[in-house]
């Protein structure tokens, strides 16, 4: 980050006023958020409260059952020696019968704990308190923050001096953190399932999250009675509260004080932490993670070709471009300028020009002259026809003549 | 924060991921599909309009807010804007109307996002005339309650 982004600190007592205007962001804020190292890191901190249980040992075996072989038409199980009861003959020991002992049967020392590595958890914590500062998370994790004038929430350190209830309500409705407290008092449901007898009774939800720094604040005490709300200090802070469930992004309060600490407890990236021995925030994989920003830069645009249109081959069906004139243009590009041209012509034909009419004259001189000659022609023919048919009606006749003569 | 890098945090977990009947919903005030996909959540991207419709007082034309997602990098609440604002968003109660309301949907996201832009005007559109119909049923009610 070129520009180091900044954050005010408000007053306690008027949620409009502000004491500090500008203050530089912790570090830590920036840290890289990577929900899979607090998932991982969650699931086995988790465990680590978890009480050692087991079943009696003994439980189910407090018999001198023996299996009575083979030959006597029952089952090879283990059977309750003695007589005189119900239980005698009865199956015993197995995890398949009914009073036997269970099938591997817990044992206390089970590992109930798992350890993590430092580097891990310092991460995990790390993101954890990245994530309180950015307000889509904090919103995904259902915290009611349309109120809060600030995320982070910074206010200054008259806040560690309460000790009265009251003050701390009254101190939360001013900064619009009471929206959250109430959706925790409203949402208290009694447990479903066993827990309810053995002191669990309701499940409650998270609210906001005070965080404090110097160790002889009271304010523990004032805000302790306000359902939801947890008070931790800056230097024992706690990755199960800050990502709860394994969600990233916990409504924090941070007093000004510990505000300040958090570059002393994570470090920065400028130095290593002083307090976490060594420790140096992770650093991101990409600095600019916004890939739209990126694709759509200048720089990137600049040097990408231009976008392929997807190439149709063939149409899903045959036209035939004889008859269809748009398909004779995709294979033809000329055939549309053949056409207009044809259309042109013809309706240049149609009008009357001079060499038309004269072709129209020569052709009527012709087709006149032509049907002369053929008349003529049809003349002589006929002309012809008549004269041998009269040669002919005279040769008969002087033929007929001479046969009468006879 | 990137859209990128908060989708793959908020994806499979949110507080407005509903999950039913097979389906993945979105109760996202700033998502105006109803569905959670990563273009339709707005409550994580830089600017988005959610139309919200909300409960006011009987007789009120319109019972719409329109919702603006503000860029959240560490602003502090300006108190002496005219529009209600928060954190992450500013509030403006659609009252003139709704082409007021559109004409603000559409300088929002300008040529860009039309899926989006087409989304929230749709929205404002069925809400419109959601409260059309119930303007229309309380004025028939107070008539037969004054006879």
């Amino acid at each position: 980050m070129t520009s180091v982004p900044l954050v005010s600190v408000f007053s306690a007592d008027d949620s409009s006023k502000v004491t500090a205007k500008h203050i530089p962001l912790p570090a830590v804020f920036q840290t890289p958020i990577r929900p899979d190292i607090v998932s991982f890191v969650h699931t086995n901190i988790a465990k680590n409260r978890r009480q050692a249980h087991a079943v009696n040992p003994q439980a189910g075996m407090q018999h001198s059952a023996e299996s009575w072989g083979t030959g006597r038409a029952v089952a090879r199980i283990p059977r309750v020696s003695g007589s005189g009861t119900h239980r005698s003959g009865q199956a015993a020991f197995g995890n398949q019968c009914r009073k036997g002992r269970m099938s591997l049967p817990i044992k206390v020392w089970r590992r109930w704990h798992r350890r993590v590595n430092i580097k891990q958890k310092r991460h995990a914590a790390a993101t954890a308190v990245a994530a309180t500062g950015i307000v889509p998370l904090v919103l995904a994790r259902g915290h009611r923050i349309s109120q809060v004038p600030q995320i982070p929430l910074v206010v200054e350190d008259k806040i560690e001096s309460y000790e009265k209830t009251t003050d701390a309500l009254n101190f939360l409705k001013r900064f619009g953190a009471f929206e959250d407290v109430q959706k925790v008092v409203s949402t208290k449901v009694v447990r479903a399932g066993i827990s309810k007898q053995r002191g669990k009774k309701y499940r409650v939800r998270k609210g906001p999250l005070v965080v404090y720094f110097n160790e002889n604040a009271k304010l523990l005490k004032a805000f302790r009675n306000v359902p939801g709300v947890e008070v931790v200090n800056v230097t024992r802070l706690n990755l199960l509260q800050l990502a709860p469930g394994g969600q990233l992004g916990r409504f924090v309060i941070w007093t000004q004080s510990a505000f300040a600490h958090l570059d002393k407890l994570f470090g920065t990236y400028r130095y290593t932490s002083i307090i976490k021995d060594g420790y140096q925030l992770l650093r991101p994989l990409i600095t600019n993670p916004d890939l739209a920003r990126i694709i759509n830069s200048n720089q990137v645009q600049e040097k990408v070709q231009p976008a392929k249109t997807t190439k149709v081959l063939h149409e899903v069906q045959k036209k035939n471009p004889l008859k269809n004139t748009k398909a004779m243009d995709r294979l033809n590009p000329y055939a549309k300028k053949q056409r207009a041209a044809a259309v042109a012509a013809i309706k240049a034909n149609t009008k009357g020009t001079k060499k038309i009419k004269k072709n129209k004259a020569l052709k009527k001189a012709s087709r006149a002259a032509y049907n002369k000659v053929a008349a003529s022609l049809n003349d002589a023919t006929k002309a012809a026809v008549q004269e041998e048919q009269d040669i002919k009606v005279k040769y008969f006749s002087v033929q007929k003549g001479a046969a009468q003569t006879e | 924060m990137s859209q990128q890098v908060l989708w793959e945090v908020v994806k499979g977990n949110n507080a407005f991921l509903v999950k039913r009947n097979g389906l993945t919903l979105s109760t996202d005030p700033f998502n105006n599909t109803g569905v959670q996909t990563y273009s339709s959540t707005g409550f994580i991207s830089k600017n988005a309009v959610g139309v919200v419709p909300t409960s006011g007082k009987v007789n009120q034309i319109n019972n719409i807010n329109l919702v603006a997602k503000k860029s959240t990098k560490f602003q502090q609440v300006d108190r002496k804007a005219k529009n209600t604002q928060s954190v992450y968003a500013s509030t403006l109660a659609v009252k003139h109307g709704v082409h007021t309301a559109s004409r603000v949907i559409r300088k929002r996201f300008g040529t860009s996002r039309v899926g989006l832009q087409k989304a929230a005007l749709r929205k404002l559109v069925k809400l419109n005339r959601a409260n059309a119909v119930r303007r229309r049923n309380e004025l028939a009610a107070a008539k037969a309650q004054k006879k």
